[in-house]
C-alpha cells in the first residue's frame, strides 16, 4: 500500500497495511532540508522542498502546503513581523472593533501577500509526491483568523460588547477559509485541514463553539466537499471533549485529538470517526527517542481493534525536536505491523 | 452584612460586566465602604469563585479576560491614576514573558488575577531579556519569578533562570512558569519551583509562599 491508499482505507474502516502516521512537521522540515525559517516561510518552492525533504527522510505518509498560522492575516493586511529563525507574529492587526468587514474585500489567493506561495507549495506537492502521498494544506479556522485580524483581547471582548460585529467578522473569515481552501484544491491539495486552535475549550465555552463556531465550519466543509476534497479534517488543539459529538454534524471525516484529551474519551465521544493524535508535542522536544516509540505504541494499542486512526502529536513538533524522536514515531507504527 | 453588600459586585464581575461592577463599586463607595474593604470583600472574593470555577475546569479565556476586564475597571474606580492597591500588599511578583516571545496574554491574565489578589506586580513585560529579569528581580526582591511562554523556542532561557538567580544571590527566590508551551513540562524539565496549570494554580503557587492558604487570603 502507498501513504494515499493507507489513509483512504483507514478513513474507511478498512484493513491497511499498517497504521498511518501524520507527523505535524512545518519549520522542522526547514530543518531538515538546511533552509533557513524565514526563507522558508516565505518561499513556496522552499517549502514544497523542505517538506519532500522531510518526507524522505522519515518516510510517513502526509506533506503539508502550510507556512504558518498568520498567512491569511497578513492577506488580509495585517502587518507581520518576521524574525530569521522564529515563526513570524502580527505586529499590527489589521481590524479593530470597530471595523465594519463589509468594506475589505476576501484576499485573492492567486494574489494576496503569501497565499499564492502555498498554492504553489501545493502544486509542486501534488507533482512530485501527490499520486502516492496525501497532500494537505490548511485553513485557519473562523474564529481563530478573527483573533489574528483584530488581537486575542479585541476578539474576545467582541463577544460581550458587540456580538453582531462578531458575527459579521467570523462571516469574513468563513469567506476567506472557503476561498483559500477552494483554491489549495484547484492547486492539487487533497485536502485543506482546518486549523481552529482558538475554538478550544479552554478559549471559549460550549456555548460559544454552537453559536458561531458550528454553522460556518459546516458551511466550510460543505464548500470543499463540493470542490473536491477527499475527507474533510478539523484540528483544535486543547481540551475539545463536549464538542466532539458535533463534528460529524459538520462534515468532519477526520478528527484531531489532543493529549489533553484521552483516546478512550475520543473513541466514546467519536466512535465512527476517523481520529488522530495525540502525543504531548512538548514530548518530541524532552524525552528520548525510545520513550517515544513506547507511548506511540501504548496508542496503537488502544485503536488496534477500533481501526481509524492515524498516529500523530498532539499539535505541532517543535521545530528544534531531534530527527530521531520523529523517526521514532514512524518506526512505531511499522513495528507495530510486522 | 458587608458580605450580602457585595454580592453584586461580586456577581458582575464573575459574570464579566464590567459596567455593571463599576456601578456596585460605586454604589459601595457612597455606602461608606472603604476601597480596600471592596477589593478584599468584593474582589478577591470573586475571585475566589473563580477560582473554583476553574478548578472544576468550567473555566476558559472568554471568561477569564472578561472577569479581568471588569477587575480592572473597578480597580481604576477605586484607585484612579494607581495600578496598585494602596493598602497592605502580600508580596511581590515579577513576571516576565521572555526574548523571542512575543505573546503576553497569558502573563496579563496573571497579572490581573495576582494584582487583584492584592499582590503587587513588577511586569517585565514580553520579550524580556534574562539581564532585565534579572536586574527587576535584583531591584524589587520579589516572592517569585513568573515566566509565561507560549512557544517551545524560550525553554533553554528559562531553564537558565533559576542558576542565574542563584549566581546573583538570589536563591531564596522562587520561579514558577506556565503558559500553553510550558504547562506541558515539569519542574525539572525546566528547571524551576513550580509549573502552574493555570493562572489560578499560579495564584495558589505564590499564595503559598506568602503564607496564605486561600485565594482570598487572610
Amino acid at each position: 500500500m502507498n501513504s494515499l491508499e493507507r489513509i483512504t482505507a483507514t478513513l474507511a474502516f478498512r484493513k491497511s497495511d499498517r497504521v498511518p502516521v501524520i507527523a505535524q512537521v512545518f519549520g522542522h522540515a526547514a530543518a531538515v532540508a538546511r533552509i533557513p525559517l524565514n526563507e522558508y516561510l516565505q518561499n513556496g518552492d522552499k517549502l514544497a522542498q523542505g517538506q519532500l525533504a522531510a518526507l524522505e527522510r522519515y518516510g510517513y505518509d502526509a506533506v503539508f502546503g502550510f507556512l504558518d498560522a498568520n498567512v491569511e492575516t497578513e492577506a488580509v493586511g495585517s502587518t507581520l513581523y518576521y524574525t530569521p529563525s522564529h515563526y513570524p507574529v502580527v505586529e499590527k492587526h489589521i481590524f479593530t472593533a470597530k471595523t465594519d468587514p463589509a468594506s475589505f474585500a476576501v484576499p485573492d489567493p492567486l494574489s494576496a501577500g503569501r497565499m499564492p506561495e502555498v498554492l504553489r507549495a501545493l502544486r509542486i506537492l501534488k507533482n512530485e509526491v501527490g499520486s502516492r502521498t496525501l497532500v494537505v494544506g490548511c485553513v485557519l479556522g473562523p474564529f481563530s483568523l478573527v483573533t489574528q485580524l483584530l488581537g486575542m483581547e479585541q476578539a474576545l471582548y467582541l463577544v460581550q460588547d458587540d456580538p453582531a460585529r462578531l458575527a459579521s467578522f467570523m462571516d469574513f473569515a468563513t469567506d476567506t477559509a472557503i476561498c483559500f481552501g477552494q483554491a489549495q484544491i484547484d492547486s492539487g491539495a487533497h485536502l485543506p485541514l482546518v486549523f481552529e486552535p482558538a475554538a478550544s475549550l479552554s478559549v471559549v465555552p460550549p456555548s460559544f463553539f454552537e453559536k458561531y463556531d458550528f454553522p460556518r465550519l459546516r458551511r466550510i466543509f460543505d464548500a470543499f466537499s463540493c470542490a473536491g476534497a477527499v475527507a474533510n479534517w478539523l484540528h483544535i488543539a486543547g481540551p475539545i471533549i463536549p464538542i466532539m459529538p458535533s463534528f460529524p454534524c459538520m462534515g468532519v471525516h477526520i478528527a484531531h485529538f489532543d493529549y489533553c484529551v484521552p483516546p478512550l474519551e475520543a473513541i466514546k465521544q467519536l466512535p465512527t470517526t476517523c481520529l488522530d493524535g495525540n502525543i504531548k508535542s512538548l514530548t518530541f522536544l524532552h524525552s528520548s527517542s525510545a520513550e517515544i516509540e513506547a507511548e506511540a505504541a501504548a496508542l496503537l494499542d488502544v485503536f488496534s481493534e477500533r481501526g481509524g486512526y492515524i498516529l500523530s502529536s498532539g499539535c505541532e513538533i517543535p521545530p528544534e525536536s531531534p530527527a530521531e524522536n520523529i523517526a521514532a514515531l514512524v518506526r512505531a507504527a511499522v513495528r507495530k505491523a510486522s | 452584612m458587608l458580605d450580602a453588600r457585595m454580592q453584586g459586585l461580586i456577581q458582575a464581575i464573575v459574570q464579566g460586566d464590567s459596567k455593571e461592577a463599576v456601578r456596585h463599586a460605586q454604589n459601595l463607595k457612597t455606602c461608606g465602604i472603604t476601597a480596600q474593604e471592596i477589593v478584599v470583600s468584593g474582589v478577591e472574593a470573586a475571585m475566589s469563585t473563580l477560582d473554583e470555577k476553574c478548578t472544576l475546569e468550567q473555566f476558559n479565556l472568554l471568561e477569564i479576560m472578561l472577569a479581568g476586564r471588569a477587575v480592572t475597571e473597578v480597580m481604576k474606580f477605586l484607585y484612579p491614576g494607581d495600578s496598585a492597591p494602596a493598602g497592605p500588599v502580600k508580596g511581590t511578583v515579577v513576571l516576565a514573558t521572555l526574548e523571542g516571545d512575543v505573546h503576553d496574554l497569558g502573563k496579563n491574565i496573571v497579572k490581573t488575577i495576582l494584582t487583584a489578589s492584592s499582590y503587587r506586580v513588577v511586569d517585565c513585560g514580553k520579550d524580556c531579556s534574562l539581564r532585565r529579569l534579572i536586574a527587576a528581580t535584583e531591584k524589587e526582591a520579589p516572592l517569585a519569578v513568573g515566566i509565561s511562554g507560549l512557544i517551545t523556542p524560550v525553554i533553554p532561557l528559562v531553564r537558565q533562570v533559576k542558576d542565574l538567580l542563584v549566581v546573583h544571590g538570589l536563591d531564596g527566590v522562587r520561579v514558577f512558569a506556565g503558559g500553553a508551551a510550558l504547562k506541558q513540562s515539569s519542574p525539572q524539565g525546566l528547571n524551576v519551583d513550580f509549573v502552574a496549570e493555570s493562572a489560578f494554580d499560579g495564584l495558589h503557587y505564590v499564595n503559598q509562599l506568602a503564607g496564605h492558604s486561600a485565594a482570598g487570603g487572610p
